[in-house]
């Protein structure tokens, strides 16, 4: 198998000027690379609310896109305070973000449920006081064009 | 319909032409960035109160070619930069979200 085409960046924390830049050179990326929009839509939603919860709840991170022909796999990961249950953090509607971010329409408690609706493969590795890994995974299976 | 006729359409305050030859066939609306990310059609305008830069990360992301404040919003001068940057649409109108949208329905924009 070939080595996968990577593109990472690192994302401050509050840094809401900023937000969205990585998410965007992804896109451009997946663009690049001839795949099926409906794929880069996808991974677009899924790599804008990895962003943003590393920009509001993860301290900042890294963010890690890896893309093979077979698939495309996010990794967010940051060395936040964790999620102390993420079974909650993944229902709809459930969120701890401050007043401050949801006045600006972040915090709806869509992020997590978004990730997992455009995922095909979705793992959350969390220790509270240590950091959160998020993995999402599209699997292209001849969907997604050339690499 | 075109961006360029939309924004000729409507009496609205232009902040940035954007690219006037994009298509709008639909619209959006919400100020939940999340709700907007996903749940936006392609091709759509997106009526909003939010007036601060990460609604133009968003457009970007779903390729919304026409962003409009409504509600007398003004727009931050960090999203009009972005929008220029992004060749994004922005603008603003005094009546409210639900009057802007009956208006925007009324040119034969749907849902």
């Amino acid at each position: 198998m070939a080595a996968p085409y990577v593109v990472e960046f690192e994302v401050e924390k509050d840094d809401f000027l900023a937000a969205g830049e990585g998410s965007g050179s992804v896109k451009d990326t997946l663009k690049m690379l001839g795949m099926h929009s409906a794929i880069i839509r996808r991974a677009a939603i899924i790599t804008y609310e990895a962003e943003m919860n590393l920009v509001i709840h993860g301290g900042g991170g890294v963010l890690k896109v890896l893309i093979t022909p077979e698939r495309i796999e996010i990794v967010s990961s940051d060395e936040g305070p964790g999620i102390p249950d993420v079974e909650m953090a993944m229902r709809e509607g459930f969120s701890t973000a401050p007043d401050r971010v949801r006045e600006m329409g972040f915090g709806a408690g869509m992020g997590l449920p978004n990730i997992k609706r455009n995922s095909d493969s979705l793992s959350i590795d969390s220790t509270v006081g240590v950091g959160t890994t998020l993995r999402a995974v599209i699997e292209l299976a001849g969907q997604g064009g050339s690499v | 319909m075109k961006v360029s006729e939309l924004l000729q359409a409507l009496e609205l305050e232009v902040h940035c032409a954007g690219n006037g030859e994009a298509d709008v066939f639909c619209g959006v609306v919400g100020d939940l960035l999340s709700f907007v990310m996903g749940h936006a059609p392609e091709g759509a305008t997106w009526v909003t109160i939010q007036n601060h830069v990460n609604v133009a990360a968003v457009a970007v992301l779903r390729e919304i070619p026409l962003i409009l404040l409504s509600d007398g919003r003004k727009p931050a001068p960090e999203l009009v930069e972005r929008c220029r940057s992004e060749t994004l649409a922005l603008a603003s109108s005094p009546l409210s979200a639900f009057e802007l949208c009956g208006k925007l329905y009324g040119l034969g924009l749907k849902g």
